[in-house]
């Protein structure tokens, strides 16, 4: 493996009584997609959101570029260069696609010293990201309410290869997405990967996660119950690790059960 | 559809009320004796000046999708405090600073600190403690209120110091300062709410908020800075209120809040969140305003111009029901 982006030591997350996540360890190198496997409630959402900085961590330890990290905002996840695409899509319906491309990091120009929206600049990089994409929208200026399911979830795959960053987190990205747009989609990770960005992204779609991942990683009920290299294993052995029938490769499932 | 239409028809529908507003205004000016006047049309802007700056602040919370029942009490407390210390009769005590014209900036500086310090709570309350925007400002509403009946005894503050007065009185293009005042605040804050960052995280918190906070805006503190602004704002109408009316009484503006609430609605924000834009709401209060002027004329009794209001709320909400529906046909 590459020189580690981001290393997780025993993550745990409680919300109340419920344990999601029982001491999760794995890590994620530079250039390096790992997909994120498991069944409904294995608690890859809630992991993806303690890295993005929307939950914190109930215990465990995490470095990024080797140093302590521990993310109390999503804000600051941003900022250490940590983008995320969440399962329940993050776009503002009530304002346009470039109001949601640059949300929060908006173009401005001051005029008196009032920092003024560059509407023109900002809708000039949407237009350009959006094409090397391949994405078609119909106006930039139309209200995202007014757009697809696999519209809406193309803006937000546009806005984080647009942003890149250092880590990218991929919850169930292509949901909503047709057969081509899909295809497209696991290209842009692969491109992003090529530049040394790293990429967690969890689909419920076996053939996607081979196509696209060098390493899996499988979770059952909050531990890793798999973490094997893409092309160490077979789609039948990953699903016997998801559904718990074999405890093939590492993790600490085995001590738990 | 061409897009062509399409875009005549959003066209339409995102200014309806200015539609709205002109329909009404030939509607009166042909059927309505003495209607059609300069001095009628100066009246309407002039008459709805303390209701249009209510408005403004109202929207802005409205807008980021919570709500400020406490904007009349507001402003009814900013207006007191500049009567008690300005006015010279009643309960003023006429405080007197040279040279003279410097109670014009330290009024308004008391006014706004005033109102911003109760939207100061307001926002610490709802946004950090998390509490309820419907009851915090409803009790703010109750107990702003009771302080102004309280420090005022139920009496009045009269005879506003001239300098002030000055503003009520001077007039430019026709129209008095105070108006003016008014029209320039629709202007600096329809900038602020459609041109700078902050208007736009602003209108994106009152459509989703989550996603607002995983974009990394800081949402507590835009929105506490809304409760401030608000509460400021509706410190500055009680000073209107206040050079409107030379004075201040402890029921200085009741019932204003209904009828800012009517032209913000009318005005095409959503209770919602996240829908709306300043000029429409100032159409929304014209609109008002030109309503009431026209019952003046026609020597209707007043009464009848809470019937009309309340007609009208109703008839904005079902107008916006029916403008989403004509959306999601259009999309
Ligand atoms: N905010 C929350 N409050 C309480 N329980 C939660 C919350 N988020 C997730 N959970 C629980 O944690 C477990 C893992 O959920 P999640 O991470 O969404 O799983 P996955 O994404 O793998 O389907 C589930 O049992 C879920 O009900
Ligand atoms: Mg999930």
């Amino acid at each position: 493996m590459t020189e580690p982006l981001l290393v997780l030591e025993d993550i745990r997350k409680n919300f109340g009584a419920i344990e999601a996540l029982k001491g999760v360890s794995f890590s994620i190198g530079k250039g390096e997609v790992v997909a994120l496997l498991g069944d409904n409630g294995a608690g890859k959402s809630t992991l993806v959101k303690i890295i993005a900085g929307g939950h914190e961590a109930s215990s465990g330890r995490m470095l990024f570029e080797g140093r302590e990290y521990r993310a109390k905002t999503p804000a600051e996840g941003k900022a250490m260069g940590i983008e995320t695409v969440y399962q329940d899509l993050s776009l503002c319906t009530n304002v346009d696609v470039v109001s949601n491309f640059f949300m929060g990091r908006e173009i401005t120009r001051r005029v008196l010293g009032i920092p003024i929206l560059d509407e023109k600049a900002m809708e000039r990089e949407v237009a350009k990201a959006l094409a090397e994409a391949g994405t078609r929208i119909p106006s930039l200026r139309v209200n995202v309410e007014h757009l697809s399911g696999g519209q809406r979830q193309a803006i937000e795959l546009n806005r984080f290869v647009h942003w890149g960053g250092k880590l990218v987190l991929l919850d169930e990205p292509f949901a909503a997405l047709g057969v081509e747009q899909t295809r497209r989609g696991l290209e842009m990770i692969r491109h992003v990967a090529s530049q040394g960005i790293g990429v967690v992204i969890i689909t419920h779609i076996m053939q996607q996660a081979f196509q696209v991942a060098d390493r899996i990683v499988v979770i059952r009920q909050g531990v890793v119950a798999g973490d094997v290299p893409t092309h160490q294993t077979t789609p039948d052995a990953v699903i016997r690790m998801i559904t718990g029938e074999a405890l093939a490769g590492t993790g600490p499932a085995a001590a738990k059960r | 559809m061409t897009p062509r239409t399409r875009r005549g028809i959003e066209f339409v529908l995102d200014n309806l009320v200015w539609f709205m507003l002109l329909f009404v205004l030939i509607v009166f000016s042909t059927f309505v004796p003495n209607y059609f006047q300069l001095g009628i049309f100066a009246n309407i802007i002039e008459a709805s000046s303390v209701l249009g700056v209510l408005s403004i602040g109202l929207s802005l919370v409205i807008i980021a999708g919570h709500m400020d029942l406490s904007v009349e009490s507001v402003a009814a407390l900013s207006a007191m405090a500049v009567g008690i210390l300005f006015c010279s009769a009643g309960i003023g005590i006429g405080v007197q600073l040279q040279p003279e014209w410097l109670a014009v900036p330290v009024s308004l500086l008391v006014a706004i600190t005033v109102g911003g310090l109760v939207g100061l709570l307001n926002g610490f309350l709802i946004v950090r403690m998390k509490m309820n925007a419907f009851i915090i400002t409803l009790a703010s509403f109750i107990w702003v209120r009771g302080l102004v009946v309280a420090v005022s005894g139920g009496r009045s503050a009269q005879d506003l110091a001239p300098a002030i007065r000055w503003f009520g009185i001077q007039r430019v293009l026709g129209l008095p300062l105070t108006a003016w005042i008014a029209v320039s605040c629709f202007i600096v804050f329809s900038v602020l709410m459609a041109k700078t960052p902050y208007g736009r995280h602003l209108k994106m918190i009152g459509g989703n908020e989550t996603a607002t906070y995983r974009a990394g805006i800081r949402v507590a503190r835009n929105l506490v800075i809304a409760f401030v602004l608000a509460g400021a704002i509706a410190g500055l109408a009680g000073w209107l209120l206040t050079v409107r009316t030379s004075g201040a009484t402890a029921n200085l503006g009741v019932g204003l809040l209904f009828n800012a609430f009517a032209a913000v609605v009318i005005g095409g924000v959503s209770l919602k969140g996240g829908v709306g834009s300043l000029p429409g709401v100032y159409a929304g209060v014209l609109l008002l305003s030109s309503i009431n002027t026209a019952i003046n004329l026609m020597g209707l009794p007043a009464n009848f111009t809470q019937v009309i209001h309340g007609l009208l709320v109703l008839a904005a909400v079902m107008l916006d029901t029916l403008k989403q529906s004509v959306r999601r046909r259009l999309a």
